[in-house]
């Protein structure tokens, strides 16, 4: 099947505030850009975030290097460390480039940007719009979108890479929803910006188009993922759906207690109390839980103290979702919360330039392929990512990617790309349609995919529970070929979008527990009950893994890299 | 029962039927009014668009009139009614913005507390006077009479002020005294919608579309009349109807009944004594139906 | 509780194209939302229902469809407040866009109205080292806007986008409105002049549904007004909008009360001989069926306006 080519520069995968923030960037250094979202921009789950955004100002007293150390500190210290450093000394500009796009962050009495204060961080570092930050940068950047007329693909979904003569990457072949046709897209960089894979877990905060896409494309087309064993819970998250109720809550002065009334961080983290690291709260929840002092499978966030003009003015989002969605007035009852799956630290293997290859050959990866955002594994976040540091990764770092895409594109002639590309693609798609079926759902198959994510890999896991997960997604894997949908059209066929999702998201949850079956230790996010303790001289190294069509996946190591903060006890 | 009664700026204007038929069923009611004369336009939410705060002041104003006589504002028009509401509601939720508004009112001698209930005649119908009272003071019967509701957006929106929490039964007020009163109530889902008035001099093609999709789309679900309990919307959809069906190149002809006008039939009062002759689109034919002649 | 989703469907690809009801009957829990319900049946019946959704949490905007008869967020929209005692719920898609399949509308006429705004801060000259210096008083209202998600909730139950698609809708204006207000803009006055006319801010009826029916409370129609006040503060050409509002305005201040005939006539503008000369058989109609109010044609000033002239010069003098 012959597909129309349309060929660009740069060409990037994902709309959120890392995809959109490369795009920017890619266009002011000249060069043709195109974006493909599978949904639209503005629905992209960077809108999720709502606490807000990290970053040291040195013209108000402030320290990047503090900054970087309670990044690498909360990563326990499985972070780069000069990525971090990075992260840390561009945060400031790129804040006050925001600003200046246009978003309204809040702002002191001196009508200065403000900021609030967040997990795991000494200062107050956190800028703010509300609690819908994420919502108010990602609009932003699309308004600048719209203003530099960057060609968007909206409700595109991509079906895979494609390579060129020499094996780089050279764009893409994607489904427009619409109507149900293919294209590719050639380009002599892309970069994939997809976000998060959430929904391998059942139940998580991530919004349903979090599906791990980005990670998989590229694993498949032989970009390595790295400490995916990584998945962050966040301490508070709602019973049922899972949704989200932002850390900006603690961060103003809102308590955890348990059936006791017991404020019981103080047992856990002394000195940071509520604000320690998300993982560690985590854990002291979950501990809580399961020592018969929760309530009903969750503990409470009192938010009560903080009065009620207050909780409107800078909660107010949270105040809503707590009505909405639990019925409770935040400002007359504690809100019952417990851990929830929330982030991927880990994801594809990218340099502090967003490329997923080394231009000096010390690992292998995909050359022409660039990643930024959740997508990406840099790695800032190590083992435990802070709050308000997502936001800021992905608009560093989305920028970073664009401008190094930009550079490298002018160096590239454009692929020379067959229409048959898509033939693969087209053929599987159209088998899907057709397939008859043995009964097997989507629905059947993802929620046991993720009710057994979220049991073996999640707040605590050991040996036999990692193994388990992997001879059920194994069995799950084999089972998607039994798959069929009731849709036989071409025109906003979600049914196949859905097939196509849950085999994503199979590898990726078969990623995820191939690393933290190999992980024989216990750091950040990735706590083993049968390996207690963190261990540096064994363990202070990244895990990457390759992917192989037929069996498990090739493991590579890289060392961690460390510029000023060599490990210590990591205490709260 | 007793009311101060804000009958509004059009039923003693450009819909004098409304005023004249209101005049004719309350007293059969037993309701007791005292008219507001000195009160003046709510602003209607145009005012407003140029200035809020001078809507507040002088809404709060009437609200304060209606305080010294110690009694509820009845109102008989869509539009007042929402207005008022809005500004209640805003005045009663912030005591310093009352104290503001107070202190500009207190140069007149005025002083408003917070107090007042504003209520349409609809409303007050359901709410005050009672189903089994209403029912009790009909006389004539209008089986067979096929009527559709359009209530007016000041009536229906914004939920939070009109107090529909509170009030339930208001969402749907309209056609339960309909169903009282024993017409055959048609449903079409215009009936909530805009009938185009405020921008009939801004943007006429705009407003005579609104009227002719609302006029016709009634006729189309079986409508002899319609019925509403707004003046503004009267005055666009009775007067700009043969306009707006000329705009469209078609016939509607749908008779418009202020609802006090629908009750007094209803009564067995005379047509002429509810000022059914002063309505531009003859209701005769419709009338005709229960047998009544004008 | 047992409910009964009665969901407009419509497939383009089938041999007859034409949209029908299909009625699911379901359990389901009063606090379970109308996506919940959805999600329900593509998972358990019927996969080939199409919808979009997300978030699951009111903030992607995605899933806007009317139900019953309203359009609002399926995420947001409990059962038990559209059913409180279970029985029949109606899902259709949104209006006045065109419908791709089943509960997906075709958005480009939205977002069509979002670019013609040009929505985005257009600040005067190279931006300063370090943000900019504004008062948090005059940011933080803006919050309010930016809360929009572009679910299109508002633009599919604006009465005036019913009867003419050009009218720029709710959404498009509350964008415009987020940077006529926000202090770091310059090209306020080149906004207001684009948004002055014919399908700007003074096209909108004031119905009120899009305040209504807003999932984040942005309440577009207030932000129409604003703007409308900030034009004529800021001497925009007159429309017959501004004119409208201003004469409106002066009538009360004068009178006390509305004077019909004399709002008409000014608001149209005495030159325009046209418009006047069409309202004539109005004007002769009502006169014929003696529409006219008991103390004759003039209406007098209310008895208390000398209480109301003073009431306006104070607050005039205020603001």
């Amino acid at each position: 099947m012959a597909t129309e080519i349309k060929t660009y520069d740069v060409v990037i995968i994902g709309a959120g505030l890392a995809g959109l923030r490369a795009a920017l960037a890619a266009h002011e250094e000249g060069v043709s850009v195109a974006v493909l979202t599978k949904v639209y921009p503005v629905r992209s789950h960077s809108n999720a975030a709502q606490g807000g955004i990290n970053a040291a100002l040195t013209d108000r007293g402030d320290s990047w290097e503090e900054h970087a150390f309670e990044t690498v500190k909360g990563g326990d210290y499985l972070s780069d460390q000069d990525a971090v450093e990075i992260l840390a000394q561009e945060a400031g500009r790129d804040i006050i480039a925001l600003e200046h796009m246009g978003v309204i962050f809040s702002r002191n009495e001196e009508g200065r940007l403000g900021t609030r204060r967040f997990g795991g961080q000494q200062r107050a570092r956190t800028f703010f719009v509300s609690d819908f930050t994420g919502q108010a940068m990602l609009h932003v950047l699309y308004e600048q979108i719209l203003r530099a007329k960057i060609p968007v693909y909206d409700e595109w979904f991509v079906t895979s890479l494609v390579h060129d003569e020499d094996g780089a990457c050279a764009g893409a072949v994607a489904m427009d929803i619409k109507t149900g046709r293919l294209g590719t897209f050639a380009a002599k960089a892309t970069i994939m910006a997809t976000g998060g894979l959430g929904r391998v877990y059942e139940p998580s905060t991530n919004a349903l188009i979090c599906t791990g896409d980005g990670m998989a494309l590229a694993y498949r087309a032989g970009a390595p993922l790295m400490d995916m064993e990584m998945v962050q819970y966040h301490p508070t998250t709602l019973k049922g759906k899972g949704l989200l109720i932002t850390e900006a809550a603690r961060g103003e002065g809102a308590y955890l207690l348990n059936s006791e009334g017991e404020r019981f961080m103080a047992r856990y983290a002394p000195t940071m109390m509520e604000l320690a690291s998300r993982d560690v709260v985590s854990r002291a929840e979950q501990t809580e839980i399961l020592e018969g002092r929760g309530v009903n499978g969750c503990v409470l966030l009192d938010c009560r103290h903080l009065g009620k003009a207050f909780i409107l003015d800078r909660l107010r989002q949270i105040y809503e979702e707590a009505k909405t969605f639990a019925n409770i007035d935040l400002t007359e009852e504690p809100i019952p919360v417990r851990p929830g799956m929330h982030y991927q630290m880990g994801g594809i293997k990218a340099d502090v330039d967003g490329r997923c290859w080394d231009p000096e050959g010390q690992w292998k990866g995909l050359v022409g392929l660039f990643a930024a955002g959740e997508t990406a594994c840099v790695s800032l976040h190590g083992g435990n990512r802070l709050g308000a540091n997502s936001l800021l990764d992905t608009i560093v770092f989305g920028r970073r990617a664009g401008q190094c895409a930009a550079e490298f594109a002018r160096t590239r002639l454009a692929p020379r790309l067959s229409p048959a590309m898509a033939e693969q693609d087209h053929r599987l798609i159209q088998s899907i349609i057709a397939r008859e079926g043995t009964g097997e759902t989507v629905a059947g198959l993802r929620y046991t995919m993720g009710t057994t994510m979220n049991r073996y890999l999640s707040v605590f896991r050991d040996e036999e529970g990692i193994e388990t997960a992997r001879r059920v997604i194994h069995e799950l894997k084999e089972r998607w070929n039994g798959v069929a949908i009731k849709d036989k059209g071409r025109i906003f066929n979600t049914g196949v979008i859905a097939v196509l999702e849950l085999s994503m998201m199979l590898d990726c949850a078969e990623a995820i527990i191939h690393s933290a079956s190999i992980r024989k230790e216990s750091r950040g996010a990735h706590f083993r009950t049968d390996y207690l303790e963190r261990d540096d001289e064994g363990w202070l190294k990244h895990i990457l893994l390759y992917y192989r069509p037929d069996g498990p996946p090739e493991v590579a190591y890289l060392p961690v890299r460390i510029t000023r903060w060599q490990p210590q006890a990591r205490v709260y | 029962m007793k009311y101060a009664f804000f009958p509004g700026c059009v039923a003693k204007g450009a819909c004098p039927e409304l005023y004249q038929s209101m005049m004719a069923v309350y007293p059969r009611l037993g309701i007791e009014l005292e008219e507001m004369h000195t009160a003046s336009c709510t602003g209607a939410g145009v005012l407003q668009e140029k200035n809020v705060q001078l809507g507040d002041v002088l809404n709060a104003r009437t609200f304060a009139l209606a305080e010294q006589r110690g009694l509820p504002i009845m109102t008989i028009c869509s539009t007042c009614q929402g207005v008022m509401s809005q500004a209640n509601a805003r005045l009663t939720a912030d005591a310093r913005y009352l104290d503001e508004v107070n202190h500009i009112l207190a140069e007149e001698g005025l002083t408003y507390s917070g107090s007042v209930q504003v209520k349409h005649f609809l409303w007050i119908l359901l709410e005050d006077f009672g189903e089994d009272r209403l029912r009790s003071a009909l006389t004539q019967p209008l089986q067979g009479l096929r009527a559709a509701p359009f209530y007016g957006c000041y009536l229906q929106r914004p939920t939070e002020a009109l107090q529909f929490d509170r009030y339930p039964g208001r969402a749907a007020a309209l056609e339960r005294v309909m169903e009282i009163v024993g017409v055959d109530v048609v449903d079409f889902p215009g009936k909530t919608r805009c009938c185009g008035f405020p921008i009939l001099t801004i943007n006429e093609r705009n407003s005579m579309s609104m009227v002719a999709m609302h006029t016709s789309e009634a006729k189309r679900h079986g409508a002899d009349i319609m019925v509403t309990p707004c003046p503004l919307c009267h005055l666009n959809l009775d007067g700009m109807q043969r306009r707006a069906a000329h705009q469209q190149k078609t016939k509607i002809d749908l008779p418009i009944l202020h609802l006090p006008q629908l009750l007094g039939l209803a009564m067995g009062l005379s047509p002429r004594a509810l000022g059914l002759t002063r309505n531009i689109v003859s209701p005769d034919s419709a009338l005709a139906k229960l047998g009544i002649t004008v | 509780m047992h409910t009964i989703l009665r969901v407009r469907r419509f497939n383009p690809e089938s041999p007859n194209p034409a949209p029908y009801d299909q009625e699911y009957v379901l359990d389901l829990e009063p606090s379970e939302t109308v996506l919940d319900g959805l999600l329900k049946i593509r998972e358990t019946v019927d996969d080939s229902l199409t919808l979009r959704c997300s978030c699951r949490g009111a903030i992607c905007g995605s899933c806007g469809m009317r139900i019953n008869g309203h359009a609002m967020l399926a995420c947001k929209t409990k059962i038990v407040t559209v059913a409180p005692h279970g029985g029949l719920i109606r899902v259709e898609p949104m209006s006045n866009m065109p419908v791709i399949k089943d509960l997906v509308t075709d958005m480009e006429p939205f977002w069509q109205k979002i670019r013609q705004v040009e929505p985005w801060l257009q600040p005067e000259g190279p931006p300063p080292e370090t943000e900019y210096v504004v008062p948090q008083a005059a940011m933080q209202h803006l919050t309010g806007v930016m809360a929009c998600i572009m679910c299109g909730v508002c633009v599919s139950d604006c009465t005036v986008w019913e009867v003419d698609s050009t009218f720029l809708g709710p959404a498009a204006l509350a964008k415009a409105y987020r940077f006529v207000a926000d202090p770091r803009d310059a090209a306020t006055m080149r906004r207001l002049l684009a948004l002055n006319q014919p399908t700007g801010m003074w096209d909108c009826t004031r119905c009120m549904e899009c305040v209504e029916v807003c999932p984040k409370h942005v309440a577009p129609m207030d932000r129409i007004m604003a703007l409308r006040a900030k034009g004529m503060s800021a001497r925009v050409p007159s429309t017959c909008g501004s004119r409208h509002a201003e004469v409106f305005t002066d009538i009360i201040r004068q009178k006390g009360r509305l004077d019909e005939p004399l709002l008409a006539v000014k608001t149209l503008g005495l030159r325009n001989w046209g418009r006047l000369l069409s309202m004539l058989p109005l004007a002769i109609q009502s006169f014929i069926h003696r529409k006219l109010p008991p103390s004759g044609p003039l209406h007098r000033a209310i008895p208390g306006i000398r209480s109301i002239r003073r009431i306006f010069a104070r607050v005039e003098k205020r603001s």
